[in-house]
């Protein structure tokens, strides 16, 4: 009796708070199903929506509902021809010759042509503007104009990850260019969805674009990106309704959904690779017994189970095993006793203290935890130093040179964002990427590795290059620059009746083949 | 004549102590609410004491095959994401957030009452000096004050206790200065004056004495807020070590839970709730026991 009356009076307050709600969202909430509108929620804010400048995956996969490039990436990050209709690469992989796809249009109806890909190439290319975009181009010697549809683009020095670069280089209309608005806020590109409206930290609008090129691959007239930070309102709205789309899914929510015919949950394999840098340049972690202890004394399977909730496998290389040229390595086996014994060779039988570094997020916190309590098993006394994110990398990329970071151990991710080989080992184990010139955070000097890296992008043959790859997982496995953790499972749940809209393997949403039941 | 006082003084004193005690439980013994509170906050003091030796578990031993575990008769109140024995890390956690916020409140009070008593005995400019400062510390929300505290000095307890001590220096020095000017007026202090006591004399023998029993009671009543400000430090990453089990960091570190295991975040909620509503009710106890103005 009691608790139907609660009950009751439940359902009157919840009536009253919708009710409350302005009459504009009621009519909002009706024309959602009639214009087949959906909503996203997320768990970030989009920086910019330049497509030249946006360096973080949010901004990258909200550029790319609006751009496309010559190339871009299907749903297992294999790279296919977009804009481009075909490509060639000489033998010497110098040059990148492209065949434009004809009768393709930007949102402001200027025409998509050889000479659109020059207005772009030029602004990528100018010094004055510092783009992002620069980057992918740092082997590009020149662009020429072939025809009308053709160009060619000449590398001074070959690199094998080209390809995967150019899919990170949307095209925007040469008009938009030429106007010189802030394209950060009003972009134009040729994508399937045009810009509607950005309202900064609320939400990114786009519409369907009625002339797209392509197919139309889907039926859905307007899509709503809302940047949710808080695990809980996310796994809500996914549970309400409110949002058709919700990436990521909280692990913990995961059963919960389950159970609930109304909404799909998606696994999907990530190039997300988790893992802690050891500081190889400082003592005690210079000595390679020391840092192999270390990951002797992680039980991986046991991290996967309480910090991951069980969504993620053991990462067994030094990449994701969605990472091209991937080669599986044999994980360090979780071995107390050789751990223990490891130390007593190198010297620290009672074990040291030392720090981990981490950001502010309770997983991370939970994570570094974990890497406590483990490492206490072989003396190793953690203290546990969680720091806002721009704090963090303020602490981590100032100091100049190895001698001055102060940085021991961090636990952090790393996701190679065009899928790549380079990416994912460049500049995180050559020794000219030390910071603050790149992400070696682990100081990781092997003079082999250096050579390899360099050596696998001056030849264009496949197997050549999976070889050298191969070799500097396996050099760089057995050196234990890191604790190997795991590579994480992408979670991404949607309503029953929404279908086409996917996440990446490196944490990019996909809309283009949104379609409502 | 000052001898005689002074050696009369002292016995009239005691036996005077001793009867204001036994009329104070009297009244005290009356307050349900706040009688209740006060023995609740005895056993937290006893379990702060002896918690680490009686809990049944290890309150850091991680156990990873019992994670997440709903309370049974192993785990009174449940286990949480590294199968850590919830009710143990209360416990041993109750010394973390009862010394923090005591010794807070108490480091306030000391420069707070010292800041009162002098600004009310003195006025003029000390007293405007004073007082203007504690005005501007006043317009800052207590919290806001405090994150920026932390900000400025680096994250750890040390640092939330300097930061919860400093928010509390104005409300005291304020409270102790309206005493002071009452006490000042009266007519015992002016005949202690007018024999010639110097003025350390009159402010420590005569004056702080009477301002006591309003210290007692807002001391009671502001330990409940820095329990909360020392729990809401931590649990925004600016206090206790993630791993220790302050109550704070306990409440942030499981609220990713709350859907799915609800005792996790449920039983250091609980805790901190009638930690603070027991000071709270003490402080109101205490207040109408002591205070000459609802006496009577």
């Amino acid at each position: 009796m009691k608790s139907r009356i609660s009950l009751l009076l439940f359902i009157m307050m919840a009536f009253l708070a919708i009710t409350a709600c302005s009459s504009d969202e009621n009519s909002e909430g009706k024309a959602k199903d009639e214009k087949k509108e959906i909503t996203i929620a997320i768990d970030q804010n989009f920086v910019t929506l330049d497509p030249h400048n946006a360096g973080d995956t949010v901004s990258i996969f909200g550029t790319r509902a609006m751009y496309e490039g010559l190339v871009g990436f299907d749903q297992n990050m294999e790279v296919i021809p977009v804009l481009a209709e075909d490509y060639e690469v000489s033998e010497d992989a110098l040059e990148y010759t492209f065949k434009l796809r004809e009768g393709v249009t930007f949102h402001d109806g200027e025409p998509f042509n050889a000479e659109a890909v020059q207005a772009n190439f030029d602004r990528i290319m100018d010094e004055d503007q510092d783009l992002r975009a620069k980057r992918n181009f740092q082997y590009v010697d020149k662009m020429e104009v072939l025809g009308d549809y053709e160009v060619k683009f000449t590398l001074n020095q070959p690199f094998s990850a080209m390809l995967n670069k150019f899919a990170m280089v949307p095209f925007i209309s040469p008009k938009a260019i030429k106007e010189d608005k802030d394209l950060g806020l009003n972009p134009v590109g040729t994508g399937p969805f045009q810009f509607n409206k950005w309202n900064q930290g609320d939400s990114l609008v786009v519409d369907k674009y009625a002339d797209y090129w392509g197919e139309d691959a889907t039926n859905v007239e307007k899509v709503v990106y809302k940047p949710v930070p808080e695990n809980g309102s996310r796994a809500a709205m996914l549970k309400t309704g409110e949002a058709d789309f919700v990436y990521p899914v909280p692990q913990q929510n995961v059963k919960d959904f389950e159970n609930n015919d109304d909404v799909v949950i998606e696994k999907t394999p990530s190039t997300i690779a988790r893992y802690v840098s050891i500081n190889t340049f400082k003592e005690p972690f210079n000595d390679v017994k020391v840092r192999k202890a270390m990951n002797m004394a992680v039980n991986k399977e046991a991290y996967i189970d309480v910090v991951k909730n069980g969504y993620a496998s053991i990462l067994d290389s030094t990449m994701s095993s969605e990472t091209q040229y991937y080669s599986k390595q044999e994980p360090y086996t979780f071995d107390v006793e050789e751990a223990k014994k490891l130390m007593k060779e190198a010297g620290y039988a009672d074990g040291f203290e030392a720090e981990i570094w981490g950001n502010s997020s309770s997983e991370t916190i939970q994570g570094m935890e974990f890497i406590k309590q483990q490492l206490a098993q072989i003396d190793i006394d953690v203290s546990i130093k969680s720091m806002e994110e721009g704090t963090l990398s303020d602490e981590i990329y100032t100091p100049e040179t190895p001698e001055d970071a102060k940085v021991q151990m961090w636990y952090v991710s790393w996701s190679p964002s065009s899928g790549d080989a380079d990416g994912a080992t460049r500049s995180l184990f050559s020794s000219e990427y030390f910071p603050p010139n790149g992400a070696n955070t682990a100081y990781f000097n092997n003079s082999d590795v250096d050579k390899w890296i360099n050596a696998a992008n001056e030849t264009s043959v496949k197997e050549e290059q999976a070889d050298i790859y191969s070799n500097i997982q396996s050099t760089v496995y057995d050196e234990a620059p890191w604790i190997f953790l795991a590579t994480d499972t992408i979670l991404s749940g949607h309503t029953k009746n929404l279908d086409g809209v996917y996440v990446l393997p490196d944490g990019s949403v996909s809309i283009k083949n949104a379609t409502l039941k | 004549m000052s001898d005689v006082q002074t050696e009369i003084m002292p016995e009239g004193a005691v036996s005077m102590k001793e009867g204001k005690l036994s009329n104070f439980w009297k009244d005290f013994r009356k307050k349900k609410p706040a009688l209740i509170s006060f023995y609740f906050i005895i056993l937290l003091f006893i379990i702060t004491l002896i918690g680490p030796y009686i809990v049944p578990y290890d309150p850091a031993a991680p156990d990873y095959n019992k994670v997440l575990e709903s309370p049974s008769l192993q785990h009174l109140f449940g286990t949480d994401s590294f199968g850590r024995d919830i009710l143990s890390r209360l416990a041993v956690g109750a010394r973390i957030s009862l010394t923090v916020s005591i010794s807070a409140v108490l480091l306030g009070a000391l420069v707070g009452t010292f800041l009162g008593l002098i600004s009310g005995f003195f006025g003029k400019w000390v007293d405007r000096a004073i007082m203007r400062v504690c005005d501007v510390l006043f317009a800052f929300p207590d919290l806001i004050l405090a994150i920026g505290i932390v900000a400025i000095l680096g994250p750890g307890l040390k640092n939330v206790v300097i930061a919860v001590a400093f928010f509390s220096i104005p409300s005291f020095a304020r409270i102790v200065r309206s005493a002071t000017l009452e006490t000042k007026e009266m007519l015992f202090v002016e005949a202690t004056r007018s024999i010639g006591a110097s003025n350390k004399r009159m402010i420590w023998k005569h004056i702080f004495p009477e301002t006591v029993p309003t210290i007692i009671v807002y001391f009671t009543m502001k330990v409940g807020t820095a329990i909360l400000a020392a729990a809401s430090l931590s649990f925004l990453g600016l206090g206790a070590e993630p791993s220790s089990p302050d109550w704070g960091a306990m409440l942030s570190n499981s609220r990713d839970y709350i859907d799915s295991s609800f005792h996790l975040v449920f039983f250091p909620g609980l805790i901190i709730f009638l930690t603070v509503l027991a000071f709270n009710l003490l402080g109101d106890g205490l207040r109408d026991v002591l205070d000459p103005k609802t006496k009577d």
